[in-house]
């Protein structure tokens, strides 16, 4: 057994990647607009609710899906858009720095109309994105959105 | 950590792009010598180290260009990133062929 495991050991090189979880150039704005659907739909619950139990909730819920809002929007900002997008659209940078404020303001404020300035911003990347990938409908993603507001 | 001197290296299969032929989470094994007198071929699968990460990946040869590189791509080709992204690797990049599953 001994040997056996000294020669597993002198063999093992560790993992070897068949990868498409990295670099595997999926990306796509549906996943933030998602989210901040998600804040929204959950300043809306707060408001419209009596109930203690579910305000808190809606609180507890409305903050981590701000958070996520904030991840998948770094991610598109630092790894889909490239130095050439920045030069296309002078605002790319200033926008994705708005949203990303607009996410930190819609996670502490409980009032639905800082959650819609977030959308709305979210809905100007997602344009932008549109503008960057051929056959990509960003239009369709913020109409299925749309189709599920509170 | 294998050591540097060994001939033959054992890795474990991590994503999906060579499925079905190499399962995520499989073992394969690697000769380091396959090519040290003959050139890979096309349609055997190799270990190569990424060119610009530093990782290593697992890939078919599709072919050999005419500078002698190397044009690797994986079989699930929906989920694979390869030569189709990063162009042809150099043989410096090559580890080993794959020889057991």
């Amino acid at each position: 057994m001994k040997l056996f495991e000294t020669i597993s050991n002198f063999i093992d090189a560790g993992e070897i990647y068949a990868h498409c979880d990295l670099f595997c150039g999926v990306y796509d704005p549906a996943q933030a607009r998602i989210e901040a659907q998600s804040v929204y739909n959950s300043a809306k619950i707060y408001q419209n609710s009596n109930d203690e139990v579910e305000r808190q909730r809606a609180i507890a819920i409305k903050e981590e899906r701000a958070e996520l809002v904030k991840h998948h929007l770094w991610v598109l900002w630092t790894d889909y858009f490239k130095p050439k997008h920045a030069e296309e659209f002078d605002n790319l940078h200033d926008l994705f720095w708005k949203a990303t404020k607009a996410a930190g303001d819609a996670k502490k404020s409980v009032d639905p109309a800082e959650s819609q300035k977030l959308i709305d911003l979210i809905d100007d990347i997602g344009e932008m994105f549109a503008k960057t990938k051929d056959d990509y409908n960003y239009n369709a993603i913020k109409k299925n959105m749309e189709g599920q507001a509170k | 950590m294998a050591s540097k001197l060994s001939p033959i290296f054992r890795y474990k299969v991590k994503g999906k792009s060579m499925e079905p032929h190499l399962k995520e989470g499989s073992n394969v094994y690697i000769s380091r010598l396959a090519y040290l007198f003959v050139d890979p071929e096309p349609n055997e699968i190799i270990a190569l180290n990424h060119p610009t990460e530093n990782i290593p990946v697992i890939k078919r040869v599709k072919h050999i260009t005419d500078e002698g590189h190397i044009f690797v791509v994986g079989d699930n080709s929906k989920h694979s990133t390869d030569s189709r992204h990063y162009g042809p690797v150099k043989r410096e990049h090559v580890i080993g062929k794959v020889m057991l599953k």
